[in-house]
């Protein structure tokens, strides 16, 4: 570390490599944090879903199982614990059924509002989306989708429509509006429920949808029907080649896996692609031999990560509707609802809820880091955030956990009484 | 930069890890070592195929090309039913650490028509890999036994399948649809005769998910994969009635299962592959358990 420093001061290491070691050598020491605890206000309930907001990433969503959903601010904390020198953050409030149009029963989603943190929509098992105010913790907005809704997703790039796309137990995607409180669009395409619903991270119009029928389908929402759908059988090695032929040669070999593979194989690759007139009602094309459990944009929305309850994990090239053969050993993804996974902003690592713990994963190799264990039932969801590069964990344990980077013994809190008192409890008159 | 004398020894290694497994008796040892060192120089035919350096005309073939003619030789003998002999695809996972790359080399592989990759309908995650020369002739077996009980124009679909149907589908699965498309693109006509055929004959399966499409299949592999399925669950639950769910390999290797045509090493390797087994090095040789997370 400290050579790392001399580096940097004789400039030897550029400003940004420096910054992106750090980070990174922070990262792949996450653990469970001794310093930082959060204080679960669910009784008796599962963690569904959490969401840090996207504007000042200093409040934490929850949704729990008894239709509860609470919010925490991870920034500062309610009360301080010397003994332990851990900071507890407690729920700033917590709203259930006993509100007006609250949630009866099981909230499996939650998302901030995109703009600030004034408004935060759920989605609820009971077949309702509400949209509420922060302020007054009151449903503003109620929308009944008439089946479950498993997921819902607010577009954080969208600077000209409000639209809250709703996944349910119907094959049919609906966009709720906000701001006239009716449904836009319908999407229909899925041959099963919809377990998970994501916007893309590049465009404002494009909205990724996962199924329990395993297909992964791309929709544009200024165009009817679907224009991708994700093949599992149409692959491509590791990332596309550059599309200059002079540039490919300086490339090391795996790009020439690749460019042997496309130039051989452009009869499949058609036949992943149908971009001319849309895609056929039957078509049975499947991303995942199970269904789709959890989808995962990267930051710069050129890759996709899914997991499906064939316990793969796969990672997609978004542009060309590939699957990069990426394996990602001994995860185990089962159940009857989706699951939440994370990936760090710089795209290098992918947190996926497998059972009670976490895998951590290399995104563009597949290695397997670490698996972190502090939670006594199944994890169902993290949220990862950015600044601090904490992991924020949901389970049906009814605890949030929080992991850290390793820190290292706070030297100026170092409390030199208790110091004192131990040195002289081992003087003992044996010398001399 | 790869010497020809690296070649040699290459091979020779090769060799060595195939002779240094351990079979149970000496002549049926020397009988297998030399079946196995013939597959293992075979290599040096068809290397050129599924590897990435080039050099004086010897290339070196990639990890999962000398896995799999690795565990291809030393596929167990089982008479009774006559299948040539496939790799599953957790026994390459268990030799070649890095599972990305075995993927993307078979992927290579199957894209230069090496080998064939088909999905069973043991598990989720089971595909079994065979050699597409090996799978041709496989073929054309069944396509003579049955000359004598079928017309001649219905057999000719045999020949449809090598020459159109394997050559451009590398999927493991196939629709009505597709078959269409593929044959009338070379001018012949499927008829539904011709497809009850070739699901008599073992090589498509119904898919129970969908209407319509098809699973492509290794002929007469039933009784296979129920040997498969079984010695796997009476793996498992002899480790499992130890107290400390494990045993040493060399023991291991000993005792021969009850209910599977297949041998240990076979079951060994498959579930070291799919997670369900672990090894470790200890003092007193290799250790073979069952996590328990």
């Amino acid at each position: 570390m400290w050579q790392m420093v001399g580096r940097r001061e004789t400039g030897r290491l550029p400003p940004h490599k420096f910054r992106a070691l750090l980070q990174k050598t922070r990262l792949y020491s996450i653990e469970l944090a001794g310093h930082k605890e959060i204080a679960s206000a669910h009784k008796s309930g599962v963690n569904s879903l959490q969401q840090i907001d996207a504007t000042e990433a200093r409040y934490l969503l929850s949704g729990a199982a008894d239709g509860s959903v609470a919010v925490y601010d991870i920034e500062q904390a309610t009360a301080y614990d010397h003994s332990t020198r851990t900071s507890k953050h407690e729920a700033l409030f917590m709203v259930d059924k006993r509100v007006l149009n609250g949630h009866l029963y099981s909230v499996s989603c939650v998302h901030w509002y995109p703009i600030d943190t004034g408004i935060f929509v759920t989605g609820s098992f009971d077949n309702f989306v509400n949209v509420w105010d922060t302020n007054t913790t009151q449903v503003e907005l109620q929308f009944n989708m008439s089946k479950k809704v498993y997921s819902l997703s607010m577009s954080t790039l969208a600077t000209t429509h409000m639209l809250i796309a709703t996944g349910t137990d119907d094959t049919r995607i609906r966009l709720c509006d906000i701001a006239s409180g009716a449904f836009t669009h319908t999407l229909s395409g899925h041959r099963d429920s919809v377990w998970v619903v994501q916007w893309s991270t590049r465009s404002e119009w494009v909205l990724v949808s996962g199924g329990c029928d395993g297909a992964i389908r791309f929709w544009d929402i200024r165009r009817a029907g679907c224009y991708q759908i994700l093949d599992q059988q149409c692959s491509q090695i590791g990332r596309r080649p550059p599309v200059l032929k002079k540039s490919s040669r300086t490339h090391g070999r795996e790009d020439n896996l690749c460019t042997k593979y496309l130039n051989a194989s452009s009869p499949i690759r058609q036949r992943g692609q149908k971009r001319s007139f849309g895609i056929s009602a039957v078509d049975s094309r499947t991303a995942h031999y199970g269904s789709v459990a959890g989808l995962q944009m990267t930051a710069d929305g050129l890759h996709m990560i899914s997991a499906g309850t064939d316990s793969r994990l796969r990672l997609w090239d978004v542009e060309s509707g590939c699957n990069t053969l990426v394996n990602y050993p001994s995860t185990y993804i089962r159940g009857n609802k989706g699951i939440q996974m994370a990936v760090t902003p710089d795209s290098s690592l992918v947190f996926t809820p497998s059972l009670n713990a976490i895998l951590v994963y290399d995104v563009w190799s597949g290695h397997s880091y670490s698996s972190l264990r502090g939670h006594y039932d199944q994890v169902n969801c993290c949220a990862f955030h950015p600044q601090g590069q904490e992991l924020y964990t949901g389970s049906n344990d009814r605890k949030i956990l929080v992991w850290a980077p390793r820190r290292p013994i706070d030297i100026d809190n170092f409390d030199y009484e208790d110091a004192e008192q131990a040195i002289k409890a081992d003087e003992d008159a044996w010398s001399d | 930069m790869m010497k020809k004398r690296d070649l040699k020894s290459l091979y020779s290694w090769a060799g060595s890890i195939v002779a240094s497994s351990t079979p149970k008796k000496t002549e049926k040892r020397a009988k297998r070592e030399q079946s196995a060192t013939s597959e293992v120089e075979s290599l040096a035919q068809d290397s050129h195929q599924g590897s990435y350096e080039k050099e004086d005309g010897f290339t070196v073939p990639s990890d999962t090309a000398v896995a799999l003619r690795m565990i291809h030789g030393q596929f167990p003998k089982i008479d009774k039913v006559s299948v040539p002999p496939f790799v599953l695809i957790s026994q390459v996972y268990s030799i070649v650490k890095d599972r990305t790359l075995v993927d993307r080399e078979l992927e290579v592989m199957k894209q230069d028509k090496d080998v064939r990759v088909f999905k069973l309908s043991t598990g989720q995650d089971d595909f079994a890999i065979m050699f597409f020369d090996d799978y041709v002739s496989q073929v054309n077996a069944i396509k003579s036994r049955l000359d004598g009980k079928h017309p001649s124009e219905d057999l000719v679909i045999f020949d449809w399948y090598i020459n159109h149907i394997l050559p451009i589908h590398m999927d493991a699965g196939i629709t009505d649809f597709h078959l269409e498309s593929i044959l009338s693109g070379v001018g012949h006509q499927i008829q539904e005769r011709h497809i009850s055929l070739l699901i008599k004959a073992g090589l498509l399966v119904r898919q129970l998910a969908h209407e319509r499409s098809y699973w492509l299949a290794i002929p007469n592999i039933g009784s296979l994969l129920k040997s498969l399925s079984q010695g796997r669950k009476e793996l498992l639950s002899l480790l499992n009635r130890r107290q400390y769910k494990e045993v040493l390999l060399s023991i291991l290797e000993k005792k021969k299962l009850r209910m599977s045509q297949l041998d240990m090493r076979f079951h060994v390797r498959d579930l070291l592959g799919s997670g369900q087994l672990f090894l470790s090095h200890t003092p007193a040789g290799i250790l073979v358990r069952i996590p328990r997370d």
